[in-house]
């Protein structure tokens, strides 16, 4: 059977796959990669012999890094589908040469996100065998983590049906691809938004937040890919492209910032326990402040303003600070959630209460967390290297 | 079939922790972890030696609410968490995939991680130690020196805590949530 006939792919030779042009930027992501990848297996060969005692998580404080990266991964993933579903879903022209690196980079981050949530989760395999057997209907986590194993399986078969240019079934199923994974999605948020006992949670606003930040998250990632495949020499039809998705990111970066500020001022508003004390400690905080405003949204947002979307070269460089700051959105969304101690009484048990739960995150967390990044990066260079993610100038450009 | 519940006088709480104790002997709870599955809250007496203000301090016995609402069993993907034919929330921990939602769900913090069998625990009102062998009693309520705990069933009219809840005002813990708790602060 030969394999490039279901699936045409560029054969390579072990020298071929690893060889590239010696530069200083691709030798710098190579160590990079390498360096990232073995942190990763070092931290999960401690996971995989002290458990979740090699974590910082508490009884207080279950959720850690972890749980935020995998976060940050699915709503990449997410943000990659939606934003190439402009193109061949909602027809808007220049985003219609995206399709393939966009699912491709979809599939690749949704793949690293079950990396990392593999070991978070106490019991992987366990999970697999009682989401089928023993469904908890009324639980947002069963319907997040089953949506989204079938939103996986609808962007596989988009990636085949576009590396196979049969166009009709990669529009079927990118259509069912961006609505399971929408689903999905905004149950992630849900996760969090369902939490009654949680008050700084609870409500609408994440299922929402979970949707808009995808987009921006799609946005910046876009920015880094289509910066690193043409080296900031754009052909006019990737130029035009990346001024449109300048111009949306301004716009939804403009609508996530209202979100925000209505968000902190309801939260504040009335003085609720547990609810306004941690907004408050949340909004002043370094992580909130230079984090999440500044690096995720402030910088990318004034550079997209001053050049009306023009400076495309110098996004490319906003969107790295863009991550970085969608990161720290991430980490506060996990971390905030859980500040507020449940019972108050235990604090009575303390001569000095503490107001707070506290949680650092150890080093083996760190090393398969921001590891992971690296396993991206690798699948990313595969998926480069064995498929054609460029788009063709027939057919709409896809 | 009954619908266990506890009221606790908790103003008779000496803190001896003898509920403590006998709870964790019972289930095999782990040398150190402390506030696992039972505890006491103690609010520190106010003021500096010598002017201490001795009525200023209280202990408040607490543990799993058995809500009849309960978050942690509407949010576990597996089922592993349940009602049984009791009322009572119980951990089935073949089924339990450790994602610990049910930790963040829970208003009162009483779920743990149990580092025996690596799954999230919580209090059964020992069902597996003295509820299936036809007791009706549990650890740290019949260890109890001044009977702060009543434990029955409330659909028992005859019950003596059905009889104490009908005579004596009492409150649960966080009501506003709608979890419905079946342990009953007596007031």
């Amino acid at each position: 059977m030969d394999l490039n006939k279901i699936l045409p792919y560029n054969k390579h030779t072990v020298k071929s796959f690893f060889s590239f042009d010696f530069t200083v930027l691709n030798i710098f992501m190579f160590l990079l990669s390498i360096g990232l990848v073995t942190a990763m297996f070092y931290g999960i060969g401690v996971y995989l012999i002290h458990g979740h005692h090699a974590y910082g998580v508490t009884r207080s404080h279950a959720w850690g890094l972890l749980i935020a990266m995998y976060v940050f991964f699915v709503v990449s993933s997410t943000g990659l589908c939606i934003m190439s579903s402009l193109g061949h879903v909602f027809n808007i022209k220049e985003f219609q040469i995206i399709g393939k690196r966009a699912i491709a980079g979809a599939i690749i981050m949704i793949l690293t996100g079950f990396a990392v949530i593999a070991f978070e989760i106490g019991h992987p395999v366990r999970m697999v065998i009682y989401n089928v057997l023993t469904p908890g209907l009324t639980s947002a986590i069963w319907w997040m983590g089953t949506l989204y194993g079938l939103y996986l399986f609808f962007i596989i078969l988009e990636f085949f049906f576009l590396n196979n240019k049969i166009h009709k079934y990669s529009k079927i199923f990118g259509l069912a691809g961006l609505i399971v994974g929408l689903a999905a999605h905004s149950n992630l948020g849900a996760v969090f938004g369902f939490l009654v006992s949680r008050p700084v949670a609870n409500g609408v606003f994440y299922p929402l937040y979970f949707i808009l930040s995808a987009m921006v998250t799609g946005s910046y990632l876009l920015f880094l890919m289509y910066g690193w495949r043409y080296k900031m020499k754009f052909p006019p039809e990737v130029e035009k492209f990346m001024i449109t998705l300048a111009q949306v990111l301004g716009l939804l970066l403009a609508i996530l910032m209202f979100f925000e500020i209505w968000r902190a001022l309801t939260h504040l508003y009335g003085h609720m326990p547990e609810r306004a004390d941690i907004m408050l400690h949340m909004i002043t905080s370094k992580n909130f402040l230079i984090g999440e405003v500044l690096l995720g949204m402030l910088i990318p947002f004034v550079i997209i303003v001053y050049s009306k979307g023009r400076a495309i070269k110098a996004m490319v460089y906003a969107s790295i600070t863009g991550m970085i700051g969608i990161f720290w959105m991430r980490y506060d969304l996990v971390h905030d959630t859980q500040l507020a101690p449940m019972l108050k009484l235990k604090i009575h048990e303390y001569v000095a209460a503490p107001g707070l739960v506290e949680y650092t995150p150890t080093a083996v967390e760190w090393m398969i967390s921001i590891g992971a990044i690296g396993v991206a990066f690798m699948w990313y260079y595969a998926a480069d290297k064995f498929f054609d993610l460029d788009h063709s100038t027939d057919n709409n450009g896809q | 079939m009954a619908r266990y519940g506890m009221a606790l006088d908790y103003k008779s709480c000496i803190n001896c922790k003898a509920c403590e104790s006998a709870c964790k002997e019972e289930n095999g709870i782990l040398l150190g972890a402390d506030s696992h599955r039972i505890w006491v809250g103690v609010k520190e007496i106010e003021g500096v030696f010598p002017d201490l203000s001795i009525g200023s301090t209280s202990f408040e016995p607490s543990q799993c609410q058995q809500c009849d609402n309960a978050p942690c069993q509407e949010v576990c993907p597996t089922n592993a968490t349940y009602y049984d034919d009791n009322g009572v929330v119980r951990v089935n921990p073949d089924q339990c995939i450790l994602c610990t939602y049910c930790m963040q769900a829970c208003p009162y913090d009483a779920r743990y991680i149990d580092d025996r069998t690596l799954t999230v625990d919580k209090c059964n009102f020992c069902s597996d130690t003295r509820l299936m062998n036809g007791e009706t009693t549990t650890a740290c309520q019949a260890t109890c020196p001044t009977k702060v705990r009543i434990f029955g069933d409330l659909d028992d009219p005859e019950s003596e805590i059905s009889q104490v809840l009908k005579a004596r005002e009492h409150h649960t813990l966080k009501t506003h949530l709608g979890t419905k708790p079946k342990l009953y602060y007596l007031t």
